[in-house]
């Protein structure tokens, strides 16, 4: 890995995006939803985590597929794919951004929402996970569309499953199949956020952490594996 | 000489379809070597398979020295420089922008980015956004993008098919000044004036398969007729072939001074190719 290289993809996607005013003004979403709860006096660890979820799948997964999928509709990623830039120097200097983003913008929006976590260390480590694994999920859903307009859809139900996935657990003593979205991201942060409010094991905090851990694994293995194939024809 | 490309045999298939059959030439050190076919003839196919964009189906590929596919490891692809029709830049950002980020990917200094401007005659409108520029002008700046890093190979996808009379003479005289510096460059092209007066030998591509290669002259002189024209101050026009038996016509012209004007029916590289192939090079 290259630190000039991943620098460098650094400061022209900072370029791009705040000359790119459909993609950049996404990161308001999640703020003005902070905002408004706050103001409509709702109160409680799921209703602080709606923005917040939303933060991660609006800002951090749509933002990232859009950037991801521009570079395919204009031929520039095939570019930076015949540059001496490694896979790590692309992936890494594409994803620095949104990563810097998002994590200001989940900020702004826990400040925005009135939520103060009982234990902020224990949390941030979960929230930056958390970005990291959406942040692969966003790169991932770019490699597989072939342009901006396409990824805006494609994106779509990923945003539902991602954001308001928690949500299907209020109804899984009806359908019971709705409880695999207790094991997503972001139901495993609300688990985390819960669990820090209270008395908590070792255990209590670690599941949750480790499980998002996983989720990026798995997202980051497939992003490479997709970005491999999308250097040939 | 050394071999900087080297393909035997090469093949390519997409679904049922051929791009190339049999193909097969070599590429020596410091050549400038013009692929020369209409579009759809398998010319961007090679060269997507000669730098590891795409994947052969049959036959070999070596680029300096080395498979074709090792062309995708970090530490080749700043051996080569590439253009092609596609090749993408960044709208939002000014040509200087654009330049100024290959200039890190490829760690050179920023002077690289001047010297690439001049090569294409593009200084004094570095500033100028891609997004507002002719297409000639994004053409430019994607060779001077192309070039920067002064790669030992060049590729070069149809390189001035966009480009005015001037630009293209100034491209030309950069092009041959970076070709005596030490780089091989691989050209196509469907413009013969182009190939004649930049390469040193070409191959002619139809449904891919190569159908002739060598030097320009070398291949005027293969497929001449060896016929000459004369024509006379009466406005009459002779056709004459080079032999002993058609020197007394000569002769008598020029003895009653009737001669207009003498040339040789030399082939142009099209009527080669239109020869070849029974088709037009476009």
């Amino acid at each position: 890995m290259n630190i000039g290289r991943i620098q460098a993809i650094f400061v022209k996607d900072y370029k791009e995006f705040t000359r790119n005013y459909a993609v950049s003004t996404m990161v308001l979403l999640p703020l003005v939803l902070a905002f408004l709860y706050n103001k409509m006096g709702i109160t409680g660890v799921e209703t602080y985590f709606l923005p917040i979820n939303l933060g991660f799948t609006a800002v951090t997964t749509f933002v990232q597929c859009c950037l991801i999928a521009e570079e395919k509709e204009k031929n520039t990623l095939r570019g930076l794919m015949l540059s001496p830039a490694t896979l790590g120097d692309i992936l890494i200097g594409k994803g620095l951004l949104v990563f810097i983003v998002s994590a200001v913008t989940i900020a702004l929006t826990i400040f925005l929402s009135g939520y103060e976590p009982a234990n902020l260390l224990l949390l941030s480590i979960g929230l930056i996970v958390s970005i990291i694994f959406y942040l692969g999920l966003g790169t991932l859903c770019g490699l597989f569309t072939k342009s901006i307009v396409e990824a805006s859809v494609f994106i779509l139900p990923v945003m539902v499953v991602f954001s308001f996935g928690p949500l299907a657990l209020t109804i899984a003593e009806q359908y019971p199949i709705l409880k695999i979205a207790e094991w997503l991201p972001s139901a495993q942060i609300v688990e985390l956020a819960y669990k820090l409010e209270g008395l908590y094991t070792l255990m209590d905090v670690t599941v949750p952490i480790l499980v998002i851990i996983a989720w990026s694994i798995a997202a980051w293995i497939l992003t490479a594996m997709i970005y491999k194939k999308r250097m040939v024809d | 000489m050394t071999s900087v490309i080297e393909v035997q045999h090469l093949k390519k298939s997409f679904q049922s379809e051929n791009a190339l059959e049999d193909v097969s030439f070599t590429i020596e050190k410091g050549e400038i070597f013009g692929f020369l076919g209409p579009s759809g003839s398998g010319k961007t196919t090679t060269i997507k398979i000669l730098t590891a964009q795409l994947e052969e189906t049959g036959g070999s590929a070596y680029v300096l020295g080395k498979p074709a596919k090792e062309m995708k490891k970090s530490s080749n692809r700043n051996r080569f420089g590439i253009l092609t029709d596609n090749s993408g830049l960044y709208t939002r950002l000014s040509i200087e922008e654009n330049l100024l980020l290959y200039s890190k990917l490829y760690s050179l200094p920023t002077s690289a980015v001047k010297e690439a401007l001049d090569f294409v005659n593009l200084y004094s409108e570095r500033k100028k956004k891609v997004s507002q520029l002719s297409k000639g002008m994004i053409q430019r700046v994607t060779l001077a993008r192309s070039i920067m890093h002064k790669p030992e190979l060049l590729f070069l996808d149809e390189p001035t098919s966009a480009l005015d009379p001037v630009n293209t003479t100034h491209i030309y005289n950069g092009l041959r000044k970076l070709n005596e510096a030490g780089t091989t460059i691989f050209l196509t092209t469907h413009d013969m004036s182009e190939a004649e007066s930049l390469c040193d030998r070409i191959a002619f591509l139809h449904n891919g398969r190569i159908k002739a290669i060598g030097t320009p002259q070398e291949l005027k002189k293969r497929f001449s007729n060896d016929t000459i024209t004369v024509e006379l101050k009466d406005g009459s026009s002779h056709y004459i072939e080079n032999r002993t038996h058609e020197a007394n016509k000569l002769y008598e012209w020029m003895k009653n001074e009737q001669i207009e004007k003498i040339y040789t029916n030399e082939p142009t590289l099209g009527d080669i190719f239109m020869q070849l192939t029974g088709s037009d090079l476009i």
